[in-house]
């Protein structure tokens, strides 16, 4: 048997060009990627690490257990597609070597098996092959229903706002949506010609061999075939182009981050991976608070994404984005959402002034001396409740304090950095680097989670432990070293980005507030606090704009009925301020109120 | 007898009563407070002529007094507004023909700009506490001390994305000039600094009035804004600015700072505007019917504006605003009769 048909020819195009363009971008990008990187993955590959990423591309890229927790619905129609299509081409190939036995055929011959061997011309049917398949072309053709219902009800699958999509993928949508319902028509008939199928095809078939003269059958035979051959031909060859890359990328994507790969603040090759595993879910969107307070809807990430992609992305996309992470928080695919867009800042922007930064040779206005220093940072010196506060209770504590820049000092570096400065942030890491280790200092203690995230993720400092004011006021709290009174005051608190997203403390600050009072949470808490807006790694939306978001965090805060919003970030507290009805305060300035002894 | 009410028993609300009045109209001024007078009550003396306040609330409480036509009822809040009747907080509703809004404006609350340290450190005040100071004639730093060297912010809480307040309260400049002027004559031995973006100096006499700050009282006009203040191990407070005419930074020690508040629109007027159908400016301030022919005129007819309730103003100016709103009233008042008498003919 030649397994060829004149109807395959638009499907081997289609399977031929789409493979051919995956293999030159596979090979490019990882070609193109840094020495670093490779070695990473010559280190990985032979360990254990290599079945676990196997293990995740079969809950993730196959059984998508994260959608499910975004929504179960949701969750079921991108499975059925995915786990569905999946299983009915390794039943499909199983059925093959069960009819022909182990031998070589043609790709065309598993996809359209039902046309190339019609039942009525074998010997030995296995009718259990054709239950299996109509089961699983159900499974897949469900999918397809729930995902045309969800143009018209996304809210029902959880999704306020969709993706709108470009022309590439509404091709490949369209031609998507069809390739099952086609594959059903041509198999259907196939069956009520030659027999065959079960209770899907078969049934279908018998209605259609009592209602429908067979010469008329035999013409729509042919045609059928053509129709869903043309299907896949078109979805493939639009496949590479379109959102639907992702179904290929993301396999290559969980191996390499389980050889320990990760975008970086410069763009690199491995970014391709993560760019084009991106499915357009549009999950992302409806998180996003630009989004839902601004109706700002073309900067989220599904469409920064898309922008770089397709190589139009504009500043004035890239820079709207208050990084909060709440979009990477629900990020199906795991993408690294706020990295790839600060190399994309870096690589519009990275312009280092070498004489801007002649001012850091020799500075030095530190005071004091202890094996404890604390960097208040810009934002803290802005808000000085905040530095009193600490002063107080370091002063409580009897911990002698080597103070980085109560007089003023430099920047920690992360606002430029979010901003893409990437090289000039540098500059201040260096030089407040070598400030604390001439201090001699052996803990850090920071009130402001921006310099927090950077003196822990950039910073190095080994002999120096680096700590959040909410986590060093706890430690002295557990130590006996801070007695606080309690009382029946009731306190609300605000999730900083940096700090809870940024670098998961959540549990610190609450013992802290329960401590001193009783603790009633917001609508949005910790891993999905809302942001207070006024972050500064949005440099596009003005005032006004931040004002709108901190006054619907600060009524969600106000609607828990607290007295006091505790935040402990100086930046979220000023931003909040703004907005509130009731006192709005920092962890230390509660703490240093309730001091006890 | 044609009634009208004046809602806000401030300057405006005052002078407006007392021209009302002598057109022959019954008025009743609702008040919050517990007297008359609004914010001019906490003020010493009035740039440029240095008037005492008290000689201006004396003349306008007097014609109040004079007329028996009008009432004042203090301690009162109006929660709802219509051309003929005004609904108290209690609930209580007042029948009327006509309304005036003069509610004013309200002081920016400095703590917002934390870090200026106002509610912090002692020795950070604002121009309202200095007038009271200058009122009780104790002015002095906290532990009782002799200020050595003293500095004004101006535009605190104006011209302030940051705080949402982009306007300009127009009379903090001159009052900043004033203030200092005072605080020489007091310690003539301080050292005066003045912290500025602009210096507006829009009425009559108070160009004048600056340059005599600068060449007679030797006070220091630096132009640019203080970014931050803190503490001295002497207790002084540590001020860091930038001066923007020669282009450095500057940090110096002060005994006292004074932070020019600026106007900012009271929080009710968004109830005006929600509840009662009159427009407000973007900057949070009343919208008069137009900026020319009726501007002491809201958009609803039968309601008046009278003084700062539609921007930052002057004394001077909410004084005439006054007389201006109280004569479209009596136009209004009298067209409304003329059309009833026709009714009744007809």
């Amino acid at each position: 048997m030649s397994f060829y048909a004149d109807f395959c020819i638009p499907f081997i195009v289609g399977a031929t060009v789409m493979f051919a363009v995956i293999a030159i971008k596979y090979v490019t990008w990882l070609r193109r990627l840094p020495k670093s990187d490779l070695m990473l993955i010559a280190k990985g590959i032979a360990t254990p690490r290599t079945l676990g990423a196997v293990w995740e591309v079969v809950r993730e890229s196959l059984l998508h257990r994260r959608i499910f927790r975004v929504n179960p619905l949701l969750g079921y129609m991108h499975m059925s597609l995915a786990f569905g299509w999946f299983l009915l081409i390794v039943v499909g190939w199983i059925e093959t070597v069960a009819y022909l036995g182990l031998r070589w055929v043609p790709l065309q011959g598993h996809v359209f098996f039902k046309y190339f061997m019609p039942m009525n011309g074998i010997t030995g049917h296995k009718p259990l092959f054709d239950l299996v398949m109509d089961l699983l072309l159900l499974f897949v053709l469900s999918g397809v229903a729930l995902a045309w219902f969800k143009r018209f009800r996304s809210r029902s699958l959880g999704m306020k706002r969709t993706t709108k999509h470009v022309l590439f993928d509404r091709v490949a949508l369209s031609a998507l949506w069809f390739i099952f319902p086609a594959r059903l028509v041509a198999e259907s008939i196939t069956s009520a010609l030659y027999g065959g199928g079960s209770f899907l095809t078969g049934g279908i078939g018998a209605g259609l061999a009592a209602a429908v003269p067979p010469e008329a059958l035999a013409m729509a035979y042919e045609p059928a075939w053509w129709f869903y051959s043309c299907a896949l031909g078109v979805f493939f060859v639009a496949m590479p182009f379109s959102r639907y890359m992702h179904i290929f990328t993301e396999i290559p994507l969980i191996f390499l981050r389980y050889y320990g790969l990760r975008p970086e603040d410069k763009e690199k090759s491995y970014d391709n991976f993560e760019l084009q595993a991106c499915s357009r879910c549009g999950i992302c969107i409806d998180p996003c608070q630009l989004q839902s307070q601004l109706g700002i809807n073309d900067v989220q990430s599904v469409y920064f994404l898309r922008d770089r992609r397709y190589a139009m992305l504009q500043q004035k996309i890239a820079n709207n984005c208050l990084m909060c992470g709440r979009c990477e928080q629900v990020c199906p695919v795991g993408i690294n959402l706020n990295t790839l867009r600060l190399n994309s800042r870096a690589t519009m922007r990275n312009i280092p002034n070498e004489r801007r930064y002649n001012y850091l040779g020799g500075l030095d206005r530190s005071q004091g001396e202890g094996r404890v220093g604390y960097f208040a940072g810009c934002m803290t010196l802005l808000t000085p409740k905040t530095l009193t506060a600490m002063q107080r209770i370091f002063d409580a504590a009897r911990e002698p304090v080597w103070w980085a820049d109560k007089e003023g000092g430099v920047c920690c570096g992360r606002p430029l950095k979010l901003s893409g400065e990437v090289d000039s942030a540098q500059k201040m890491i260096d030089y407040n680097k070598e400030l604390f280790r001439r201090h001699g200092i052996t803990t850090l203690v920071t009130s402001c989670p921006i310099c927090l995230r950077v003196f822990r993720e950039e910073y190095n400092l080994e002999g120096i432990e680096v700590l959040h004011h909410s986590e060093y006021i706890l430690r002295l709290m557990r130590q006996g070293r801070l007695s606080v009174k309690y009382s029946a005051a009731t306190f609300t608190y605000h999730d900083p980005c940096e700090l809870g997203r940024g670098s998961g403390i959540y549990d610190q600050p609450r013992a802290v507030i329960e401590a001193v009072g009783q603790l009633l949470e917001p609508a949005h808490t910790r891993e999905d606090a809302l942001c207070c807006g006024s972050s500064v790694a949005n440099t596009a939306i003005n005032d006004a704009q931040q004002l709108t978001i901190a006054r619907g965090v600060a009524q969600e805060l106000d609607e828990t009925g607290a007295e006091t919003v505790v935040t402990s970030c100086p930046l979220c507290k000023k931003a909040i301020m703004r907005g509130a009805t009731h006192r709005v305060a920092d962890l230390s300035e509660i703490v240093a109120e309730n001091l006890g002894r | 007898m044609k009634h009208v009410i004046v809602i806000g028993g401030g300057i405006a609300g005052m002078q407006c009563a007392a021209e009302l009045a002598r057109g022959g109209v019954r008025v009743t001024i609702l008040e919050k407070q517990s007297d008359t007078g609004g914010k001019l009550r906490n003020w010493h003396k009035l740039f440029p002529s240095l008037t005492p306040a008290e000689e201006v609330l004396g003349g306008l409480n007097h014609a109040l007094k004079r007329s028996s036509e009008i009432e004042v009822r203090t301690g009162c809040e109006a929660a709802g507004v219509t051309p003929q009747r005004v609904t108290l907080a209690t609930g209580e509703e007042l029948e009327c023909d006509a309304v005036v809004v003069a509610t004013g404006f309200t002081l920016f609350d400095a703590r917002i700009k934390e870090e200026y340290g106002y509610g912090i450190y002692d020795n950070v005040i604002t121009s309202a506490d200095l007038e009271q100071m200058f009122n009780s004639g104790t002015v002095s730093m906290a532990g009782g001390g002799v200020p050595r060297r003293i500095a004004f912010l101006h535009c605190v809480g104006s011209r302030d994305e940051k705080v949402c307040q982009r306007h300009c309260s127009k009379v903090c400049c001159v009052t900043g000039v004033k203030q200092a002027m005072e605080m020489k004559e007091l310690f003539p031995s301080a050292d005066i600094f003045n912290f500025y973006m602009d210096i507006r100096m829009f009425g009559p006499g108070y160009e004048e009035m600056y340059r005599e700050a600068q060449q007679r009282c030797n006070i220091h006009f630096v132009r640019g804004r203080i970014s931050e203040v803190s503490p001295m191990i002497d207790g002084r407070l540590q001020i860091k600015a930038e001066d923007t005419l020669t282009g450095r930074p500057l940090k110096i020690g002060v005994d006292m700072l004074v932070l020019l508040i600026g106007m900012r629109a009271n929080d009710m007027n968004t109830v005006l505007e929600e509840r009662c159908g009159l427009k407000r400016q973007p900057s949070g301030f009343m919208q008069p019917r137009d900026q020319f022919l009726h501007n002491t005129e809201s958009n609803v007819p039968g309601i008046f504006y009278a003084g700062a309730v539609t921007a930052p103003k002057s004394v001077g100016e909410s004084l005439n605003e006054g007389t201006a709103a109280a004569r479209g009233v009596l136009d209004y008042l009298a067209a409304g009769e003329g059309s009833n008498k026709l009714t009744v003919a007809g």
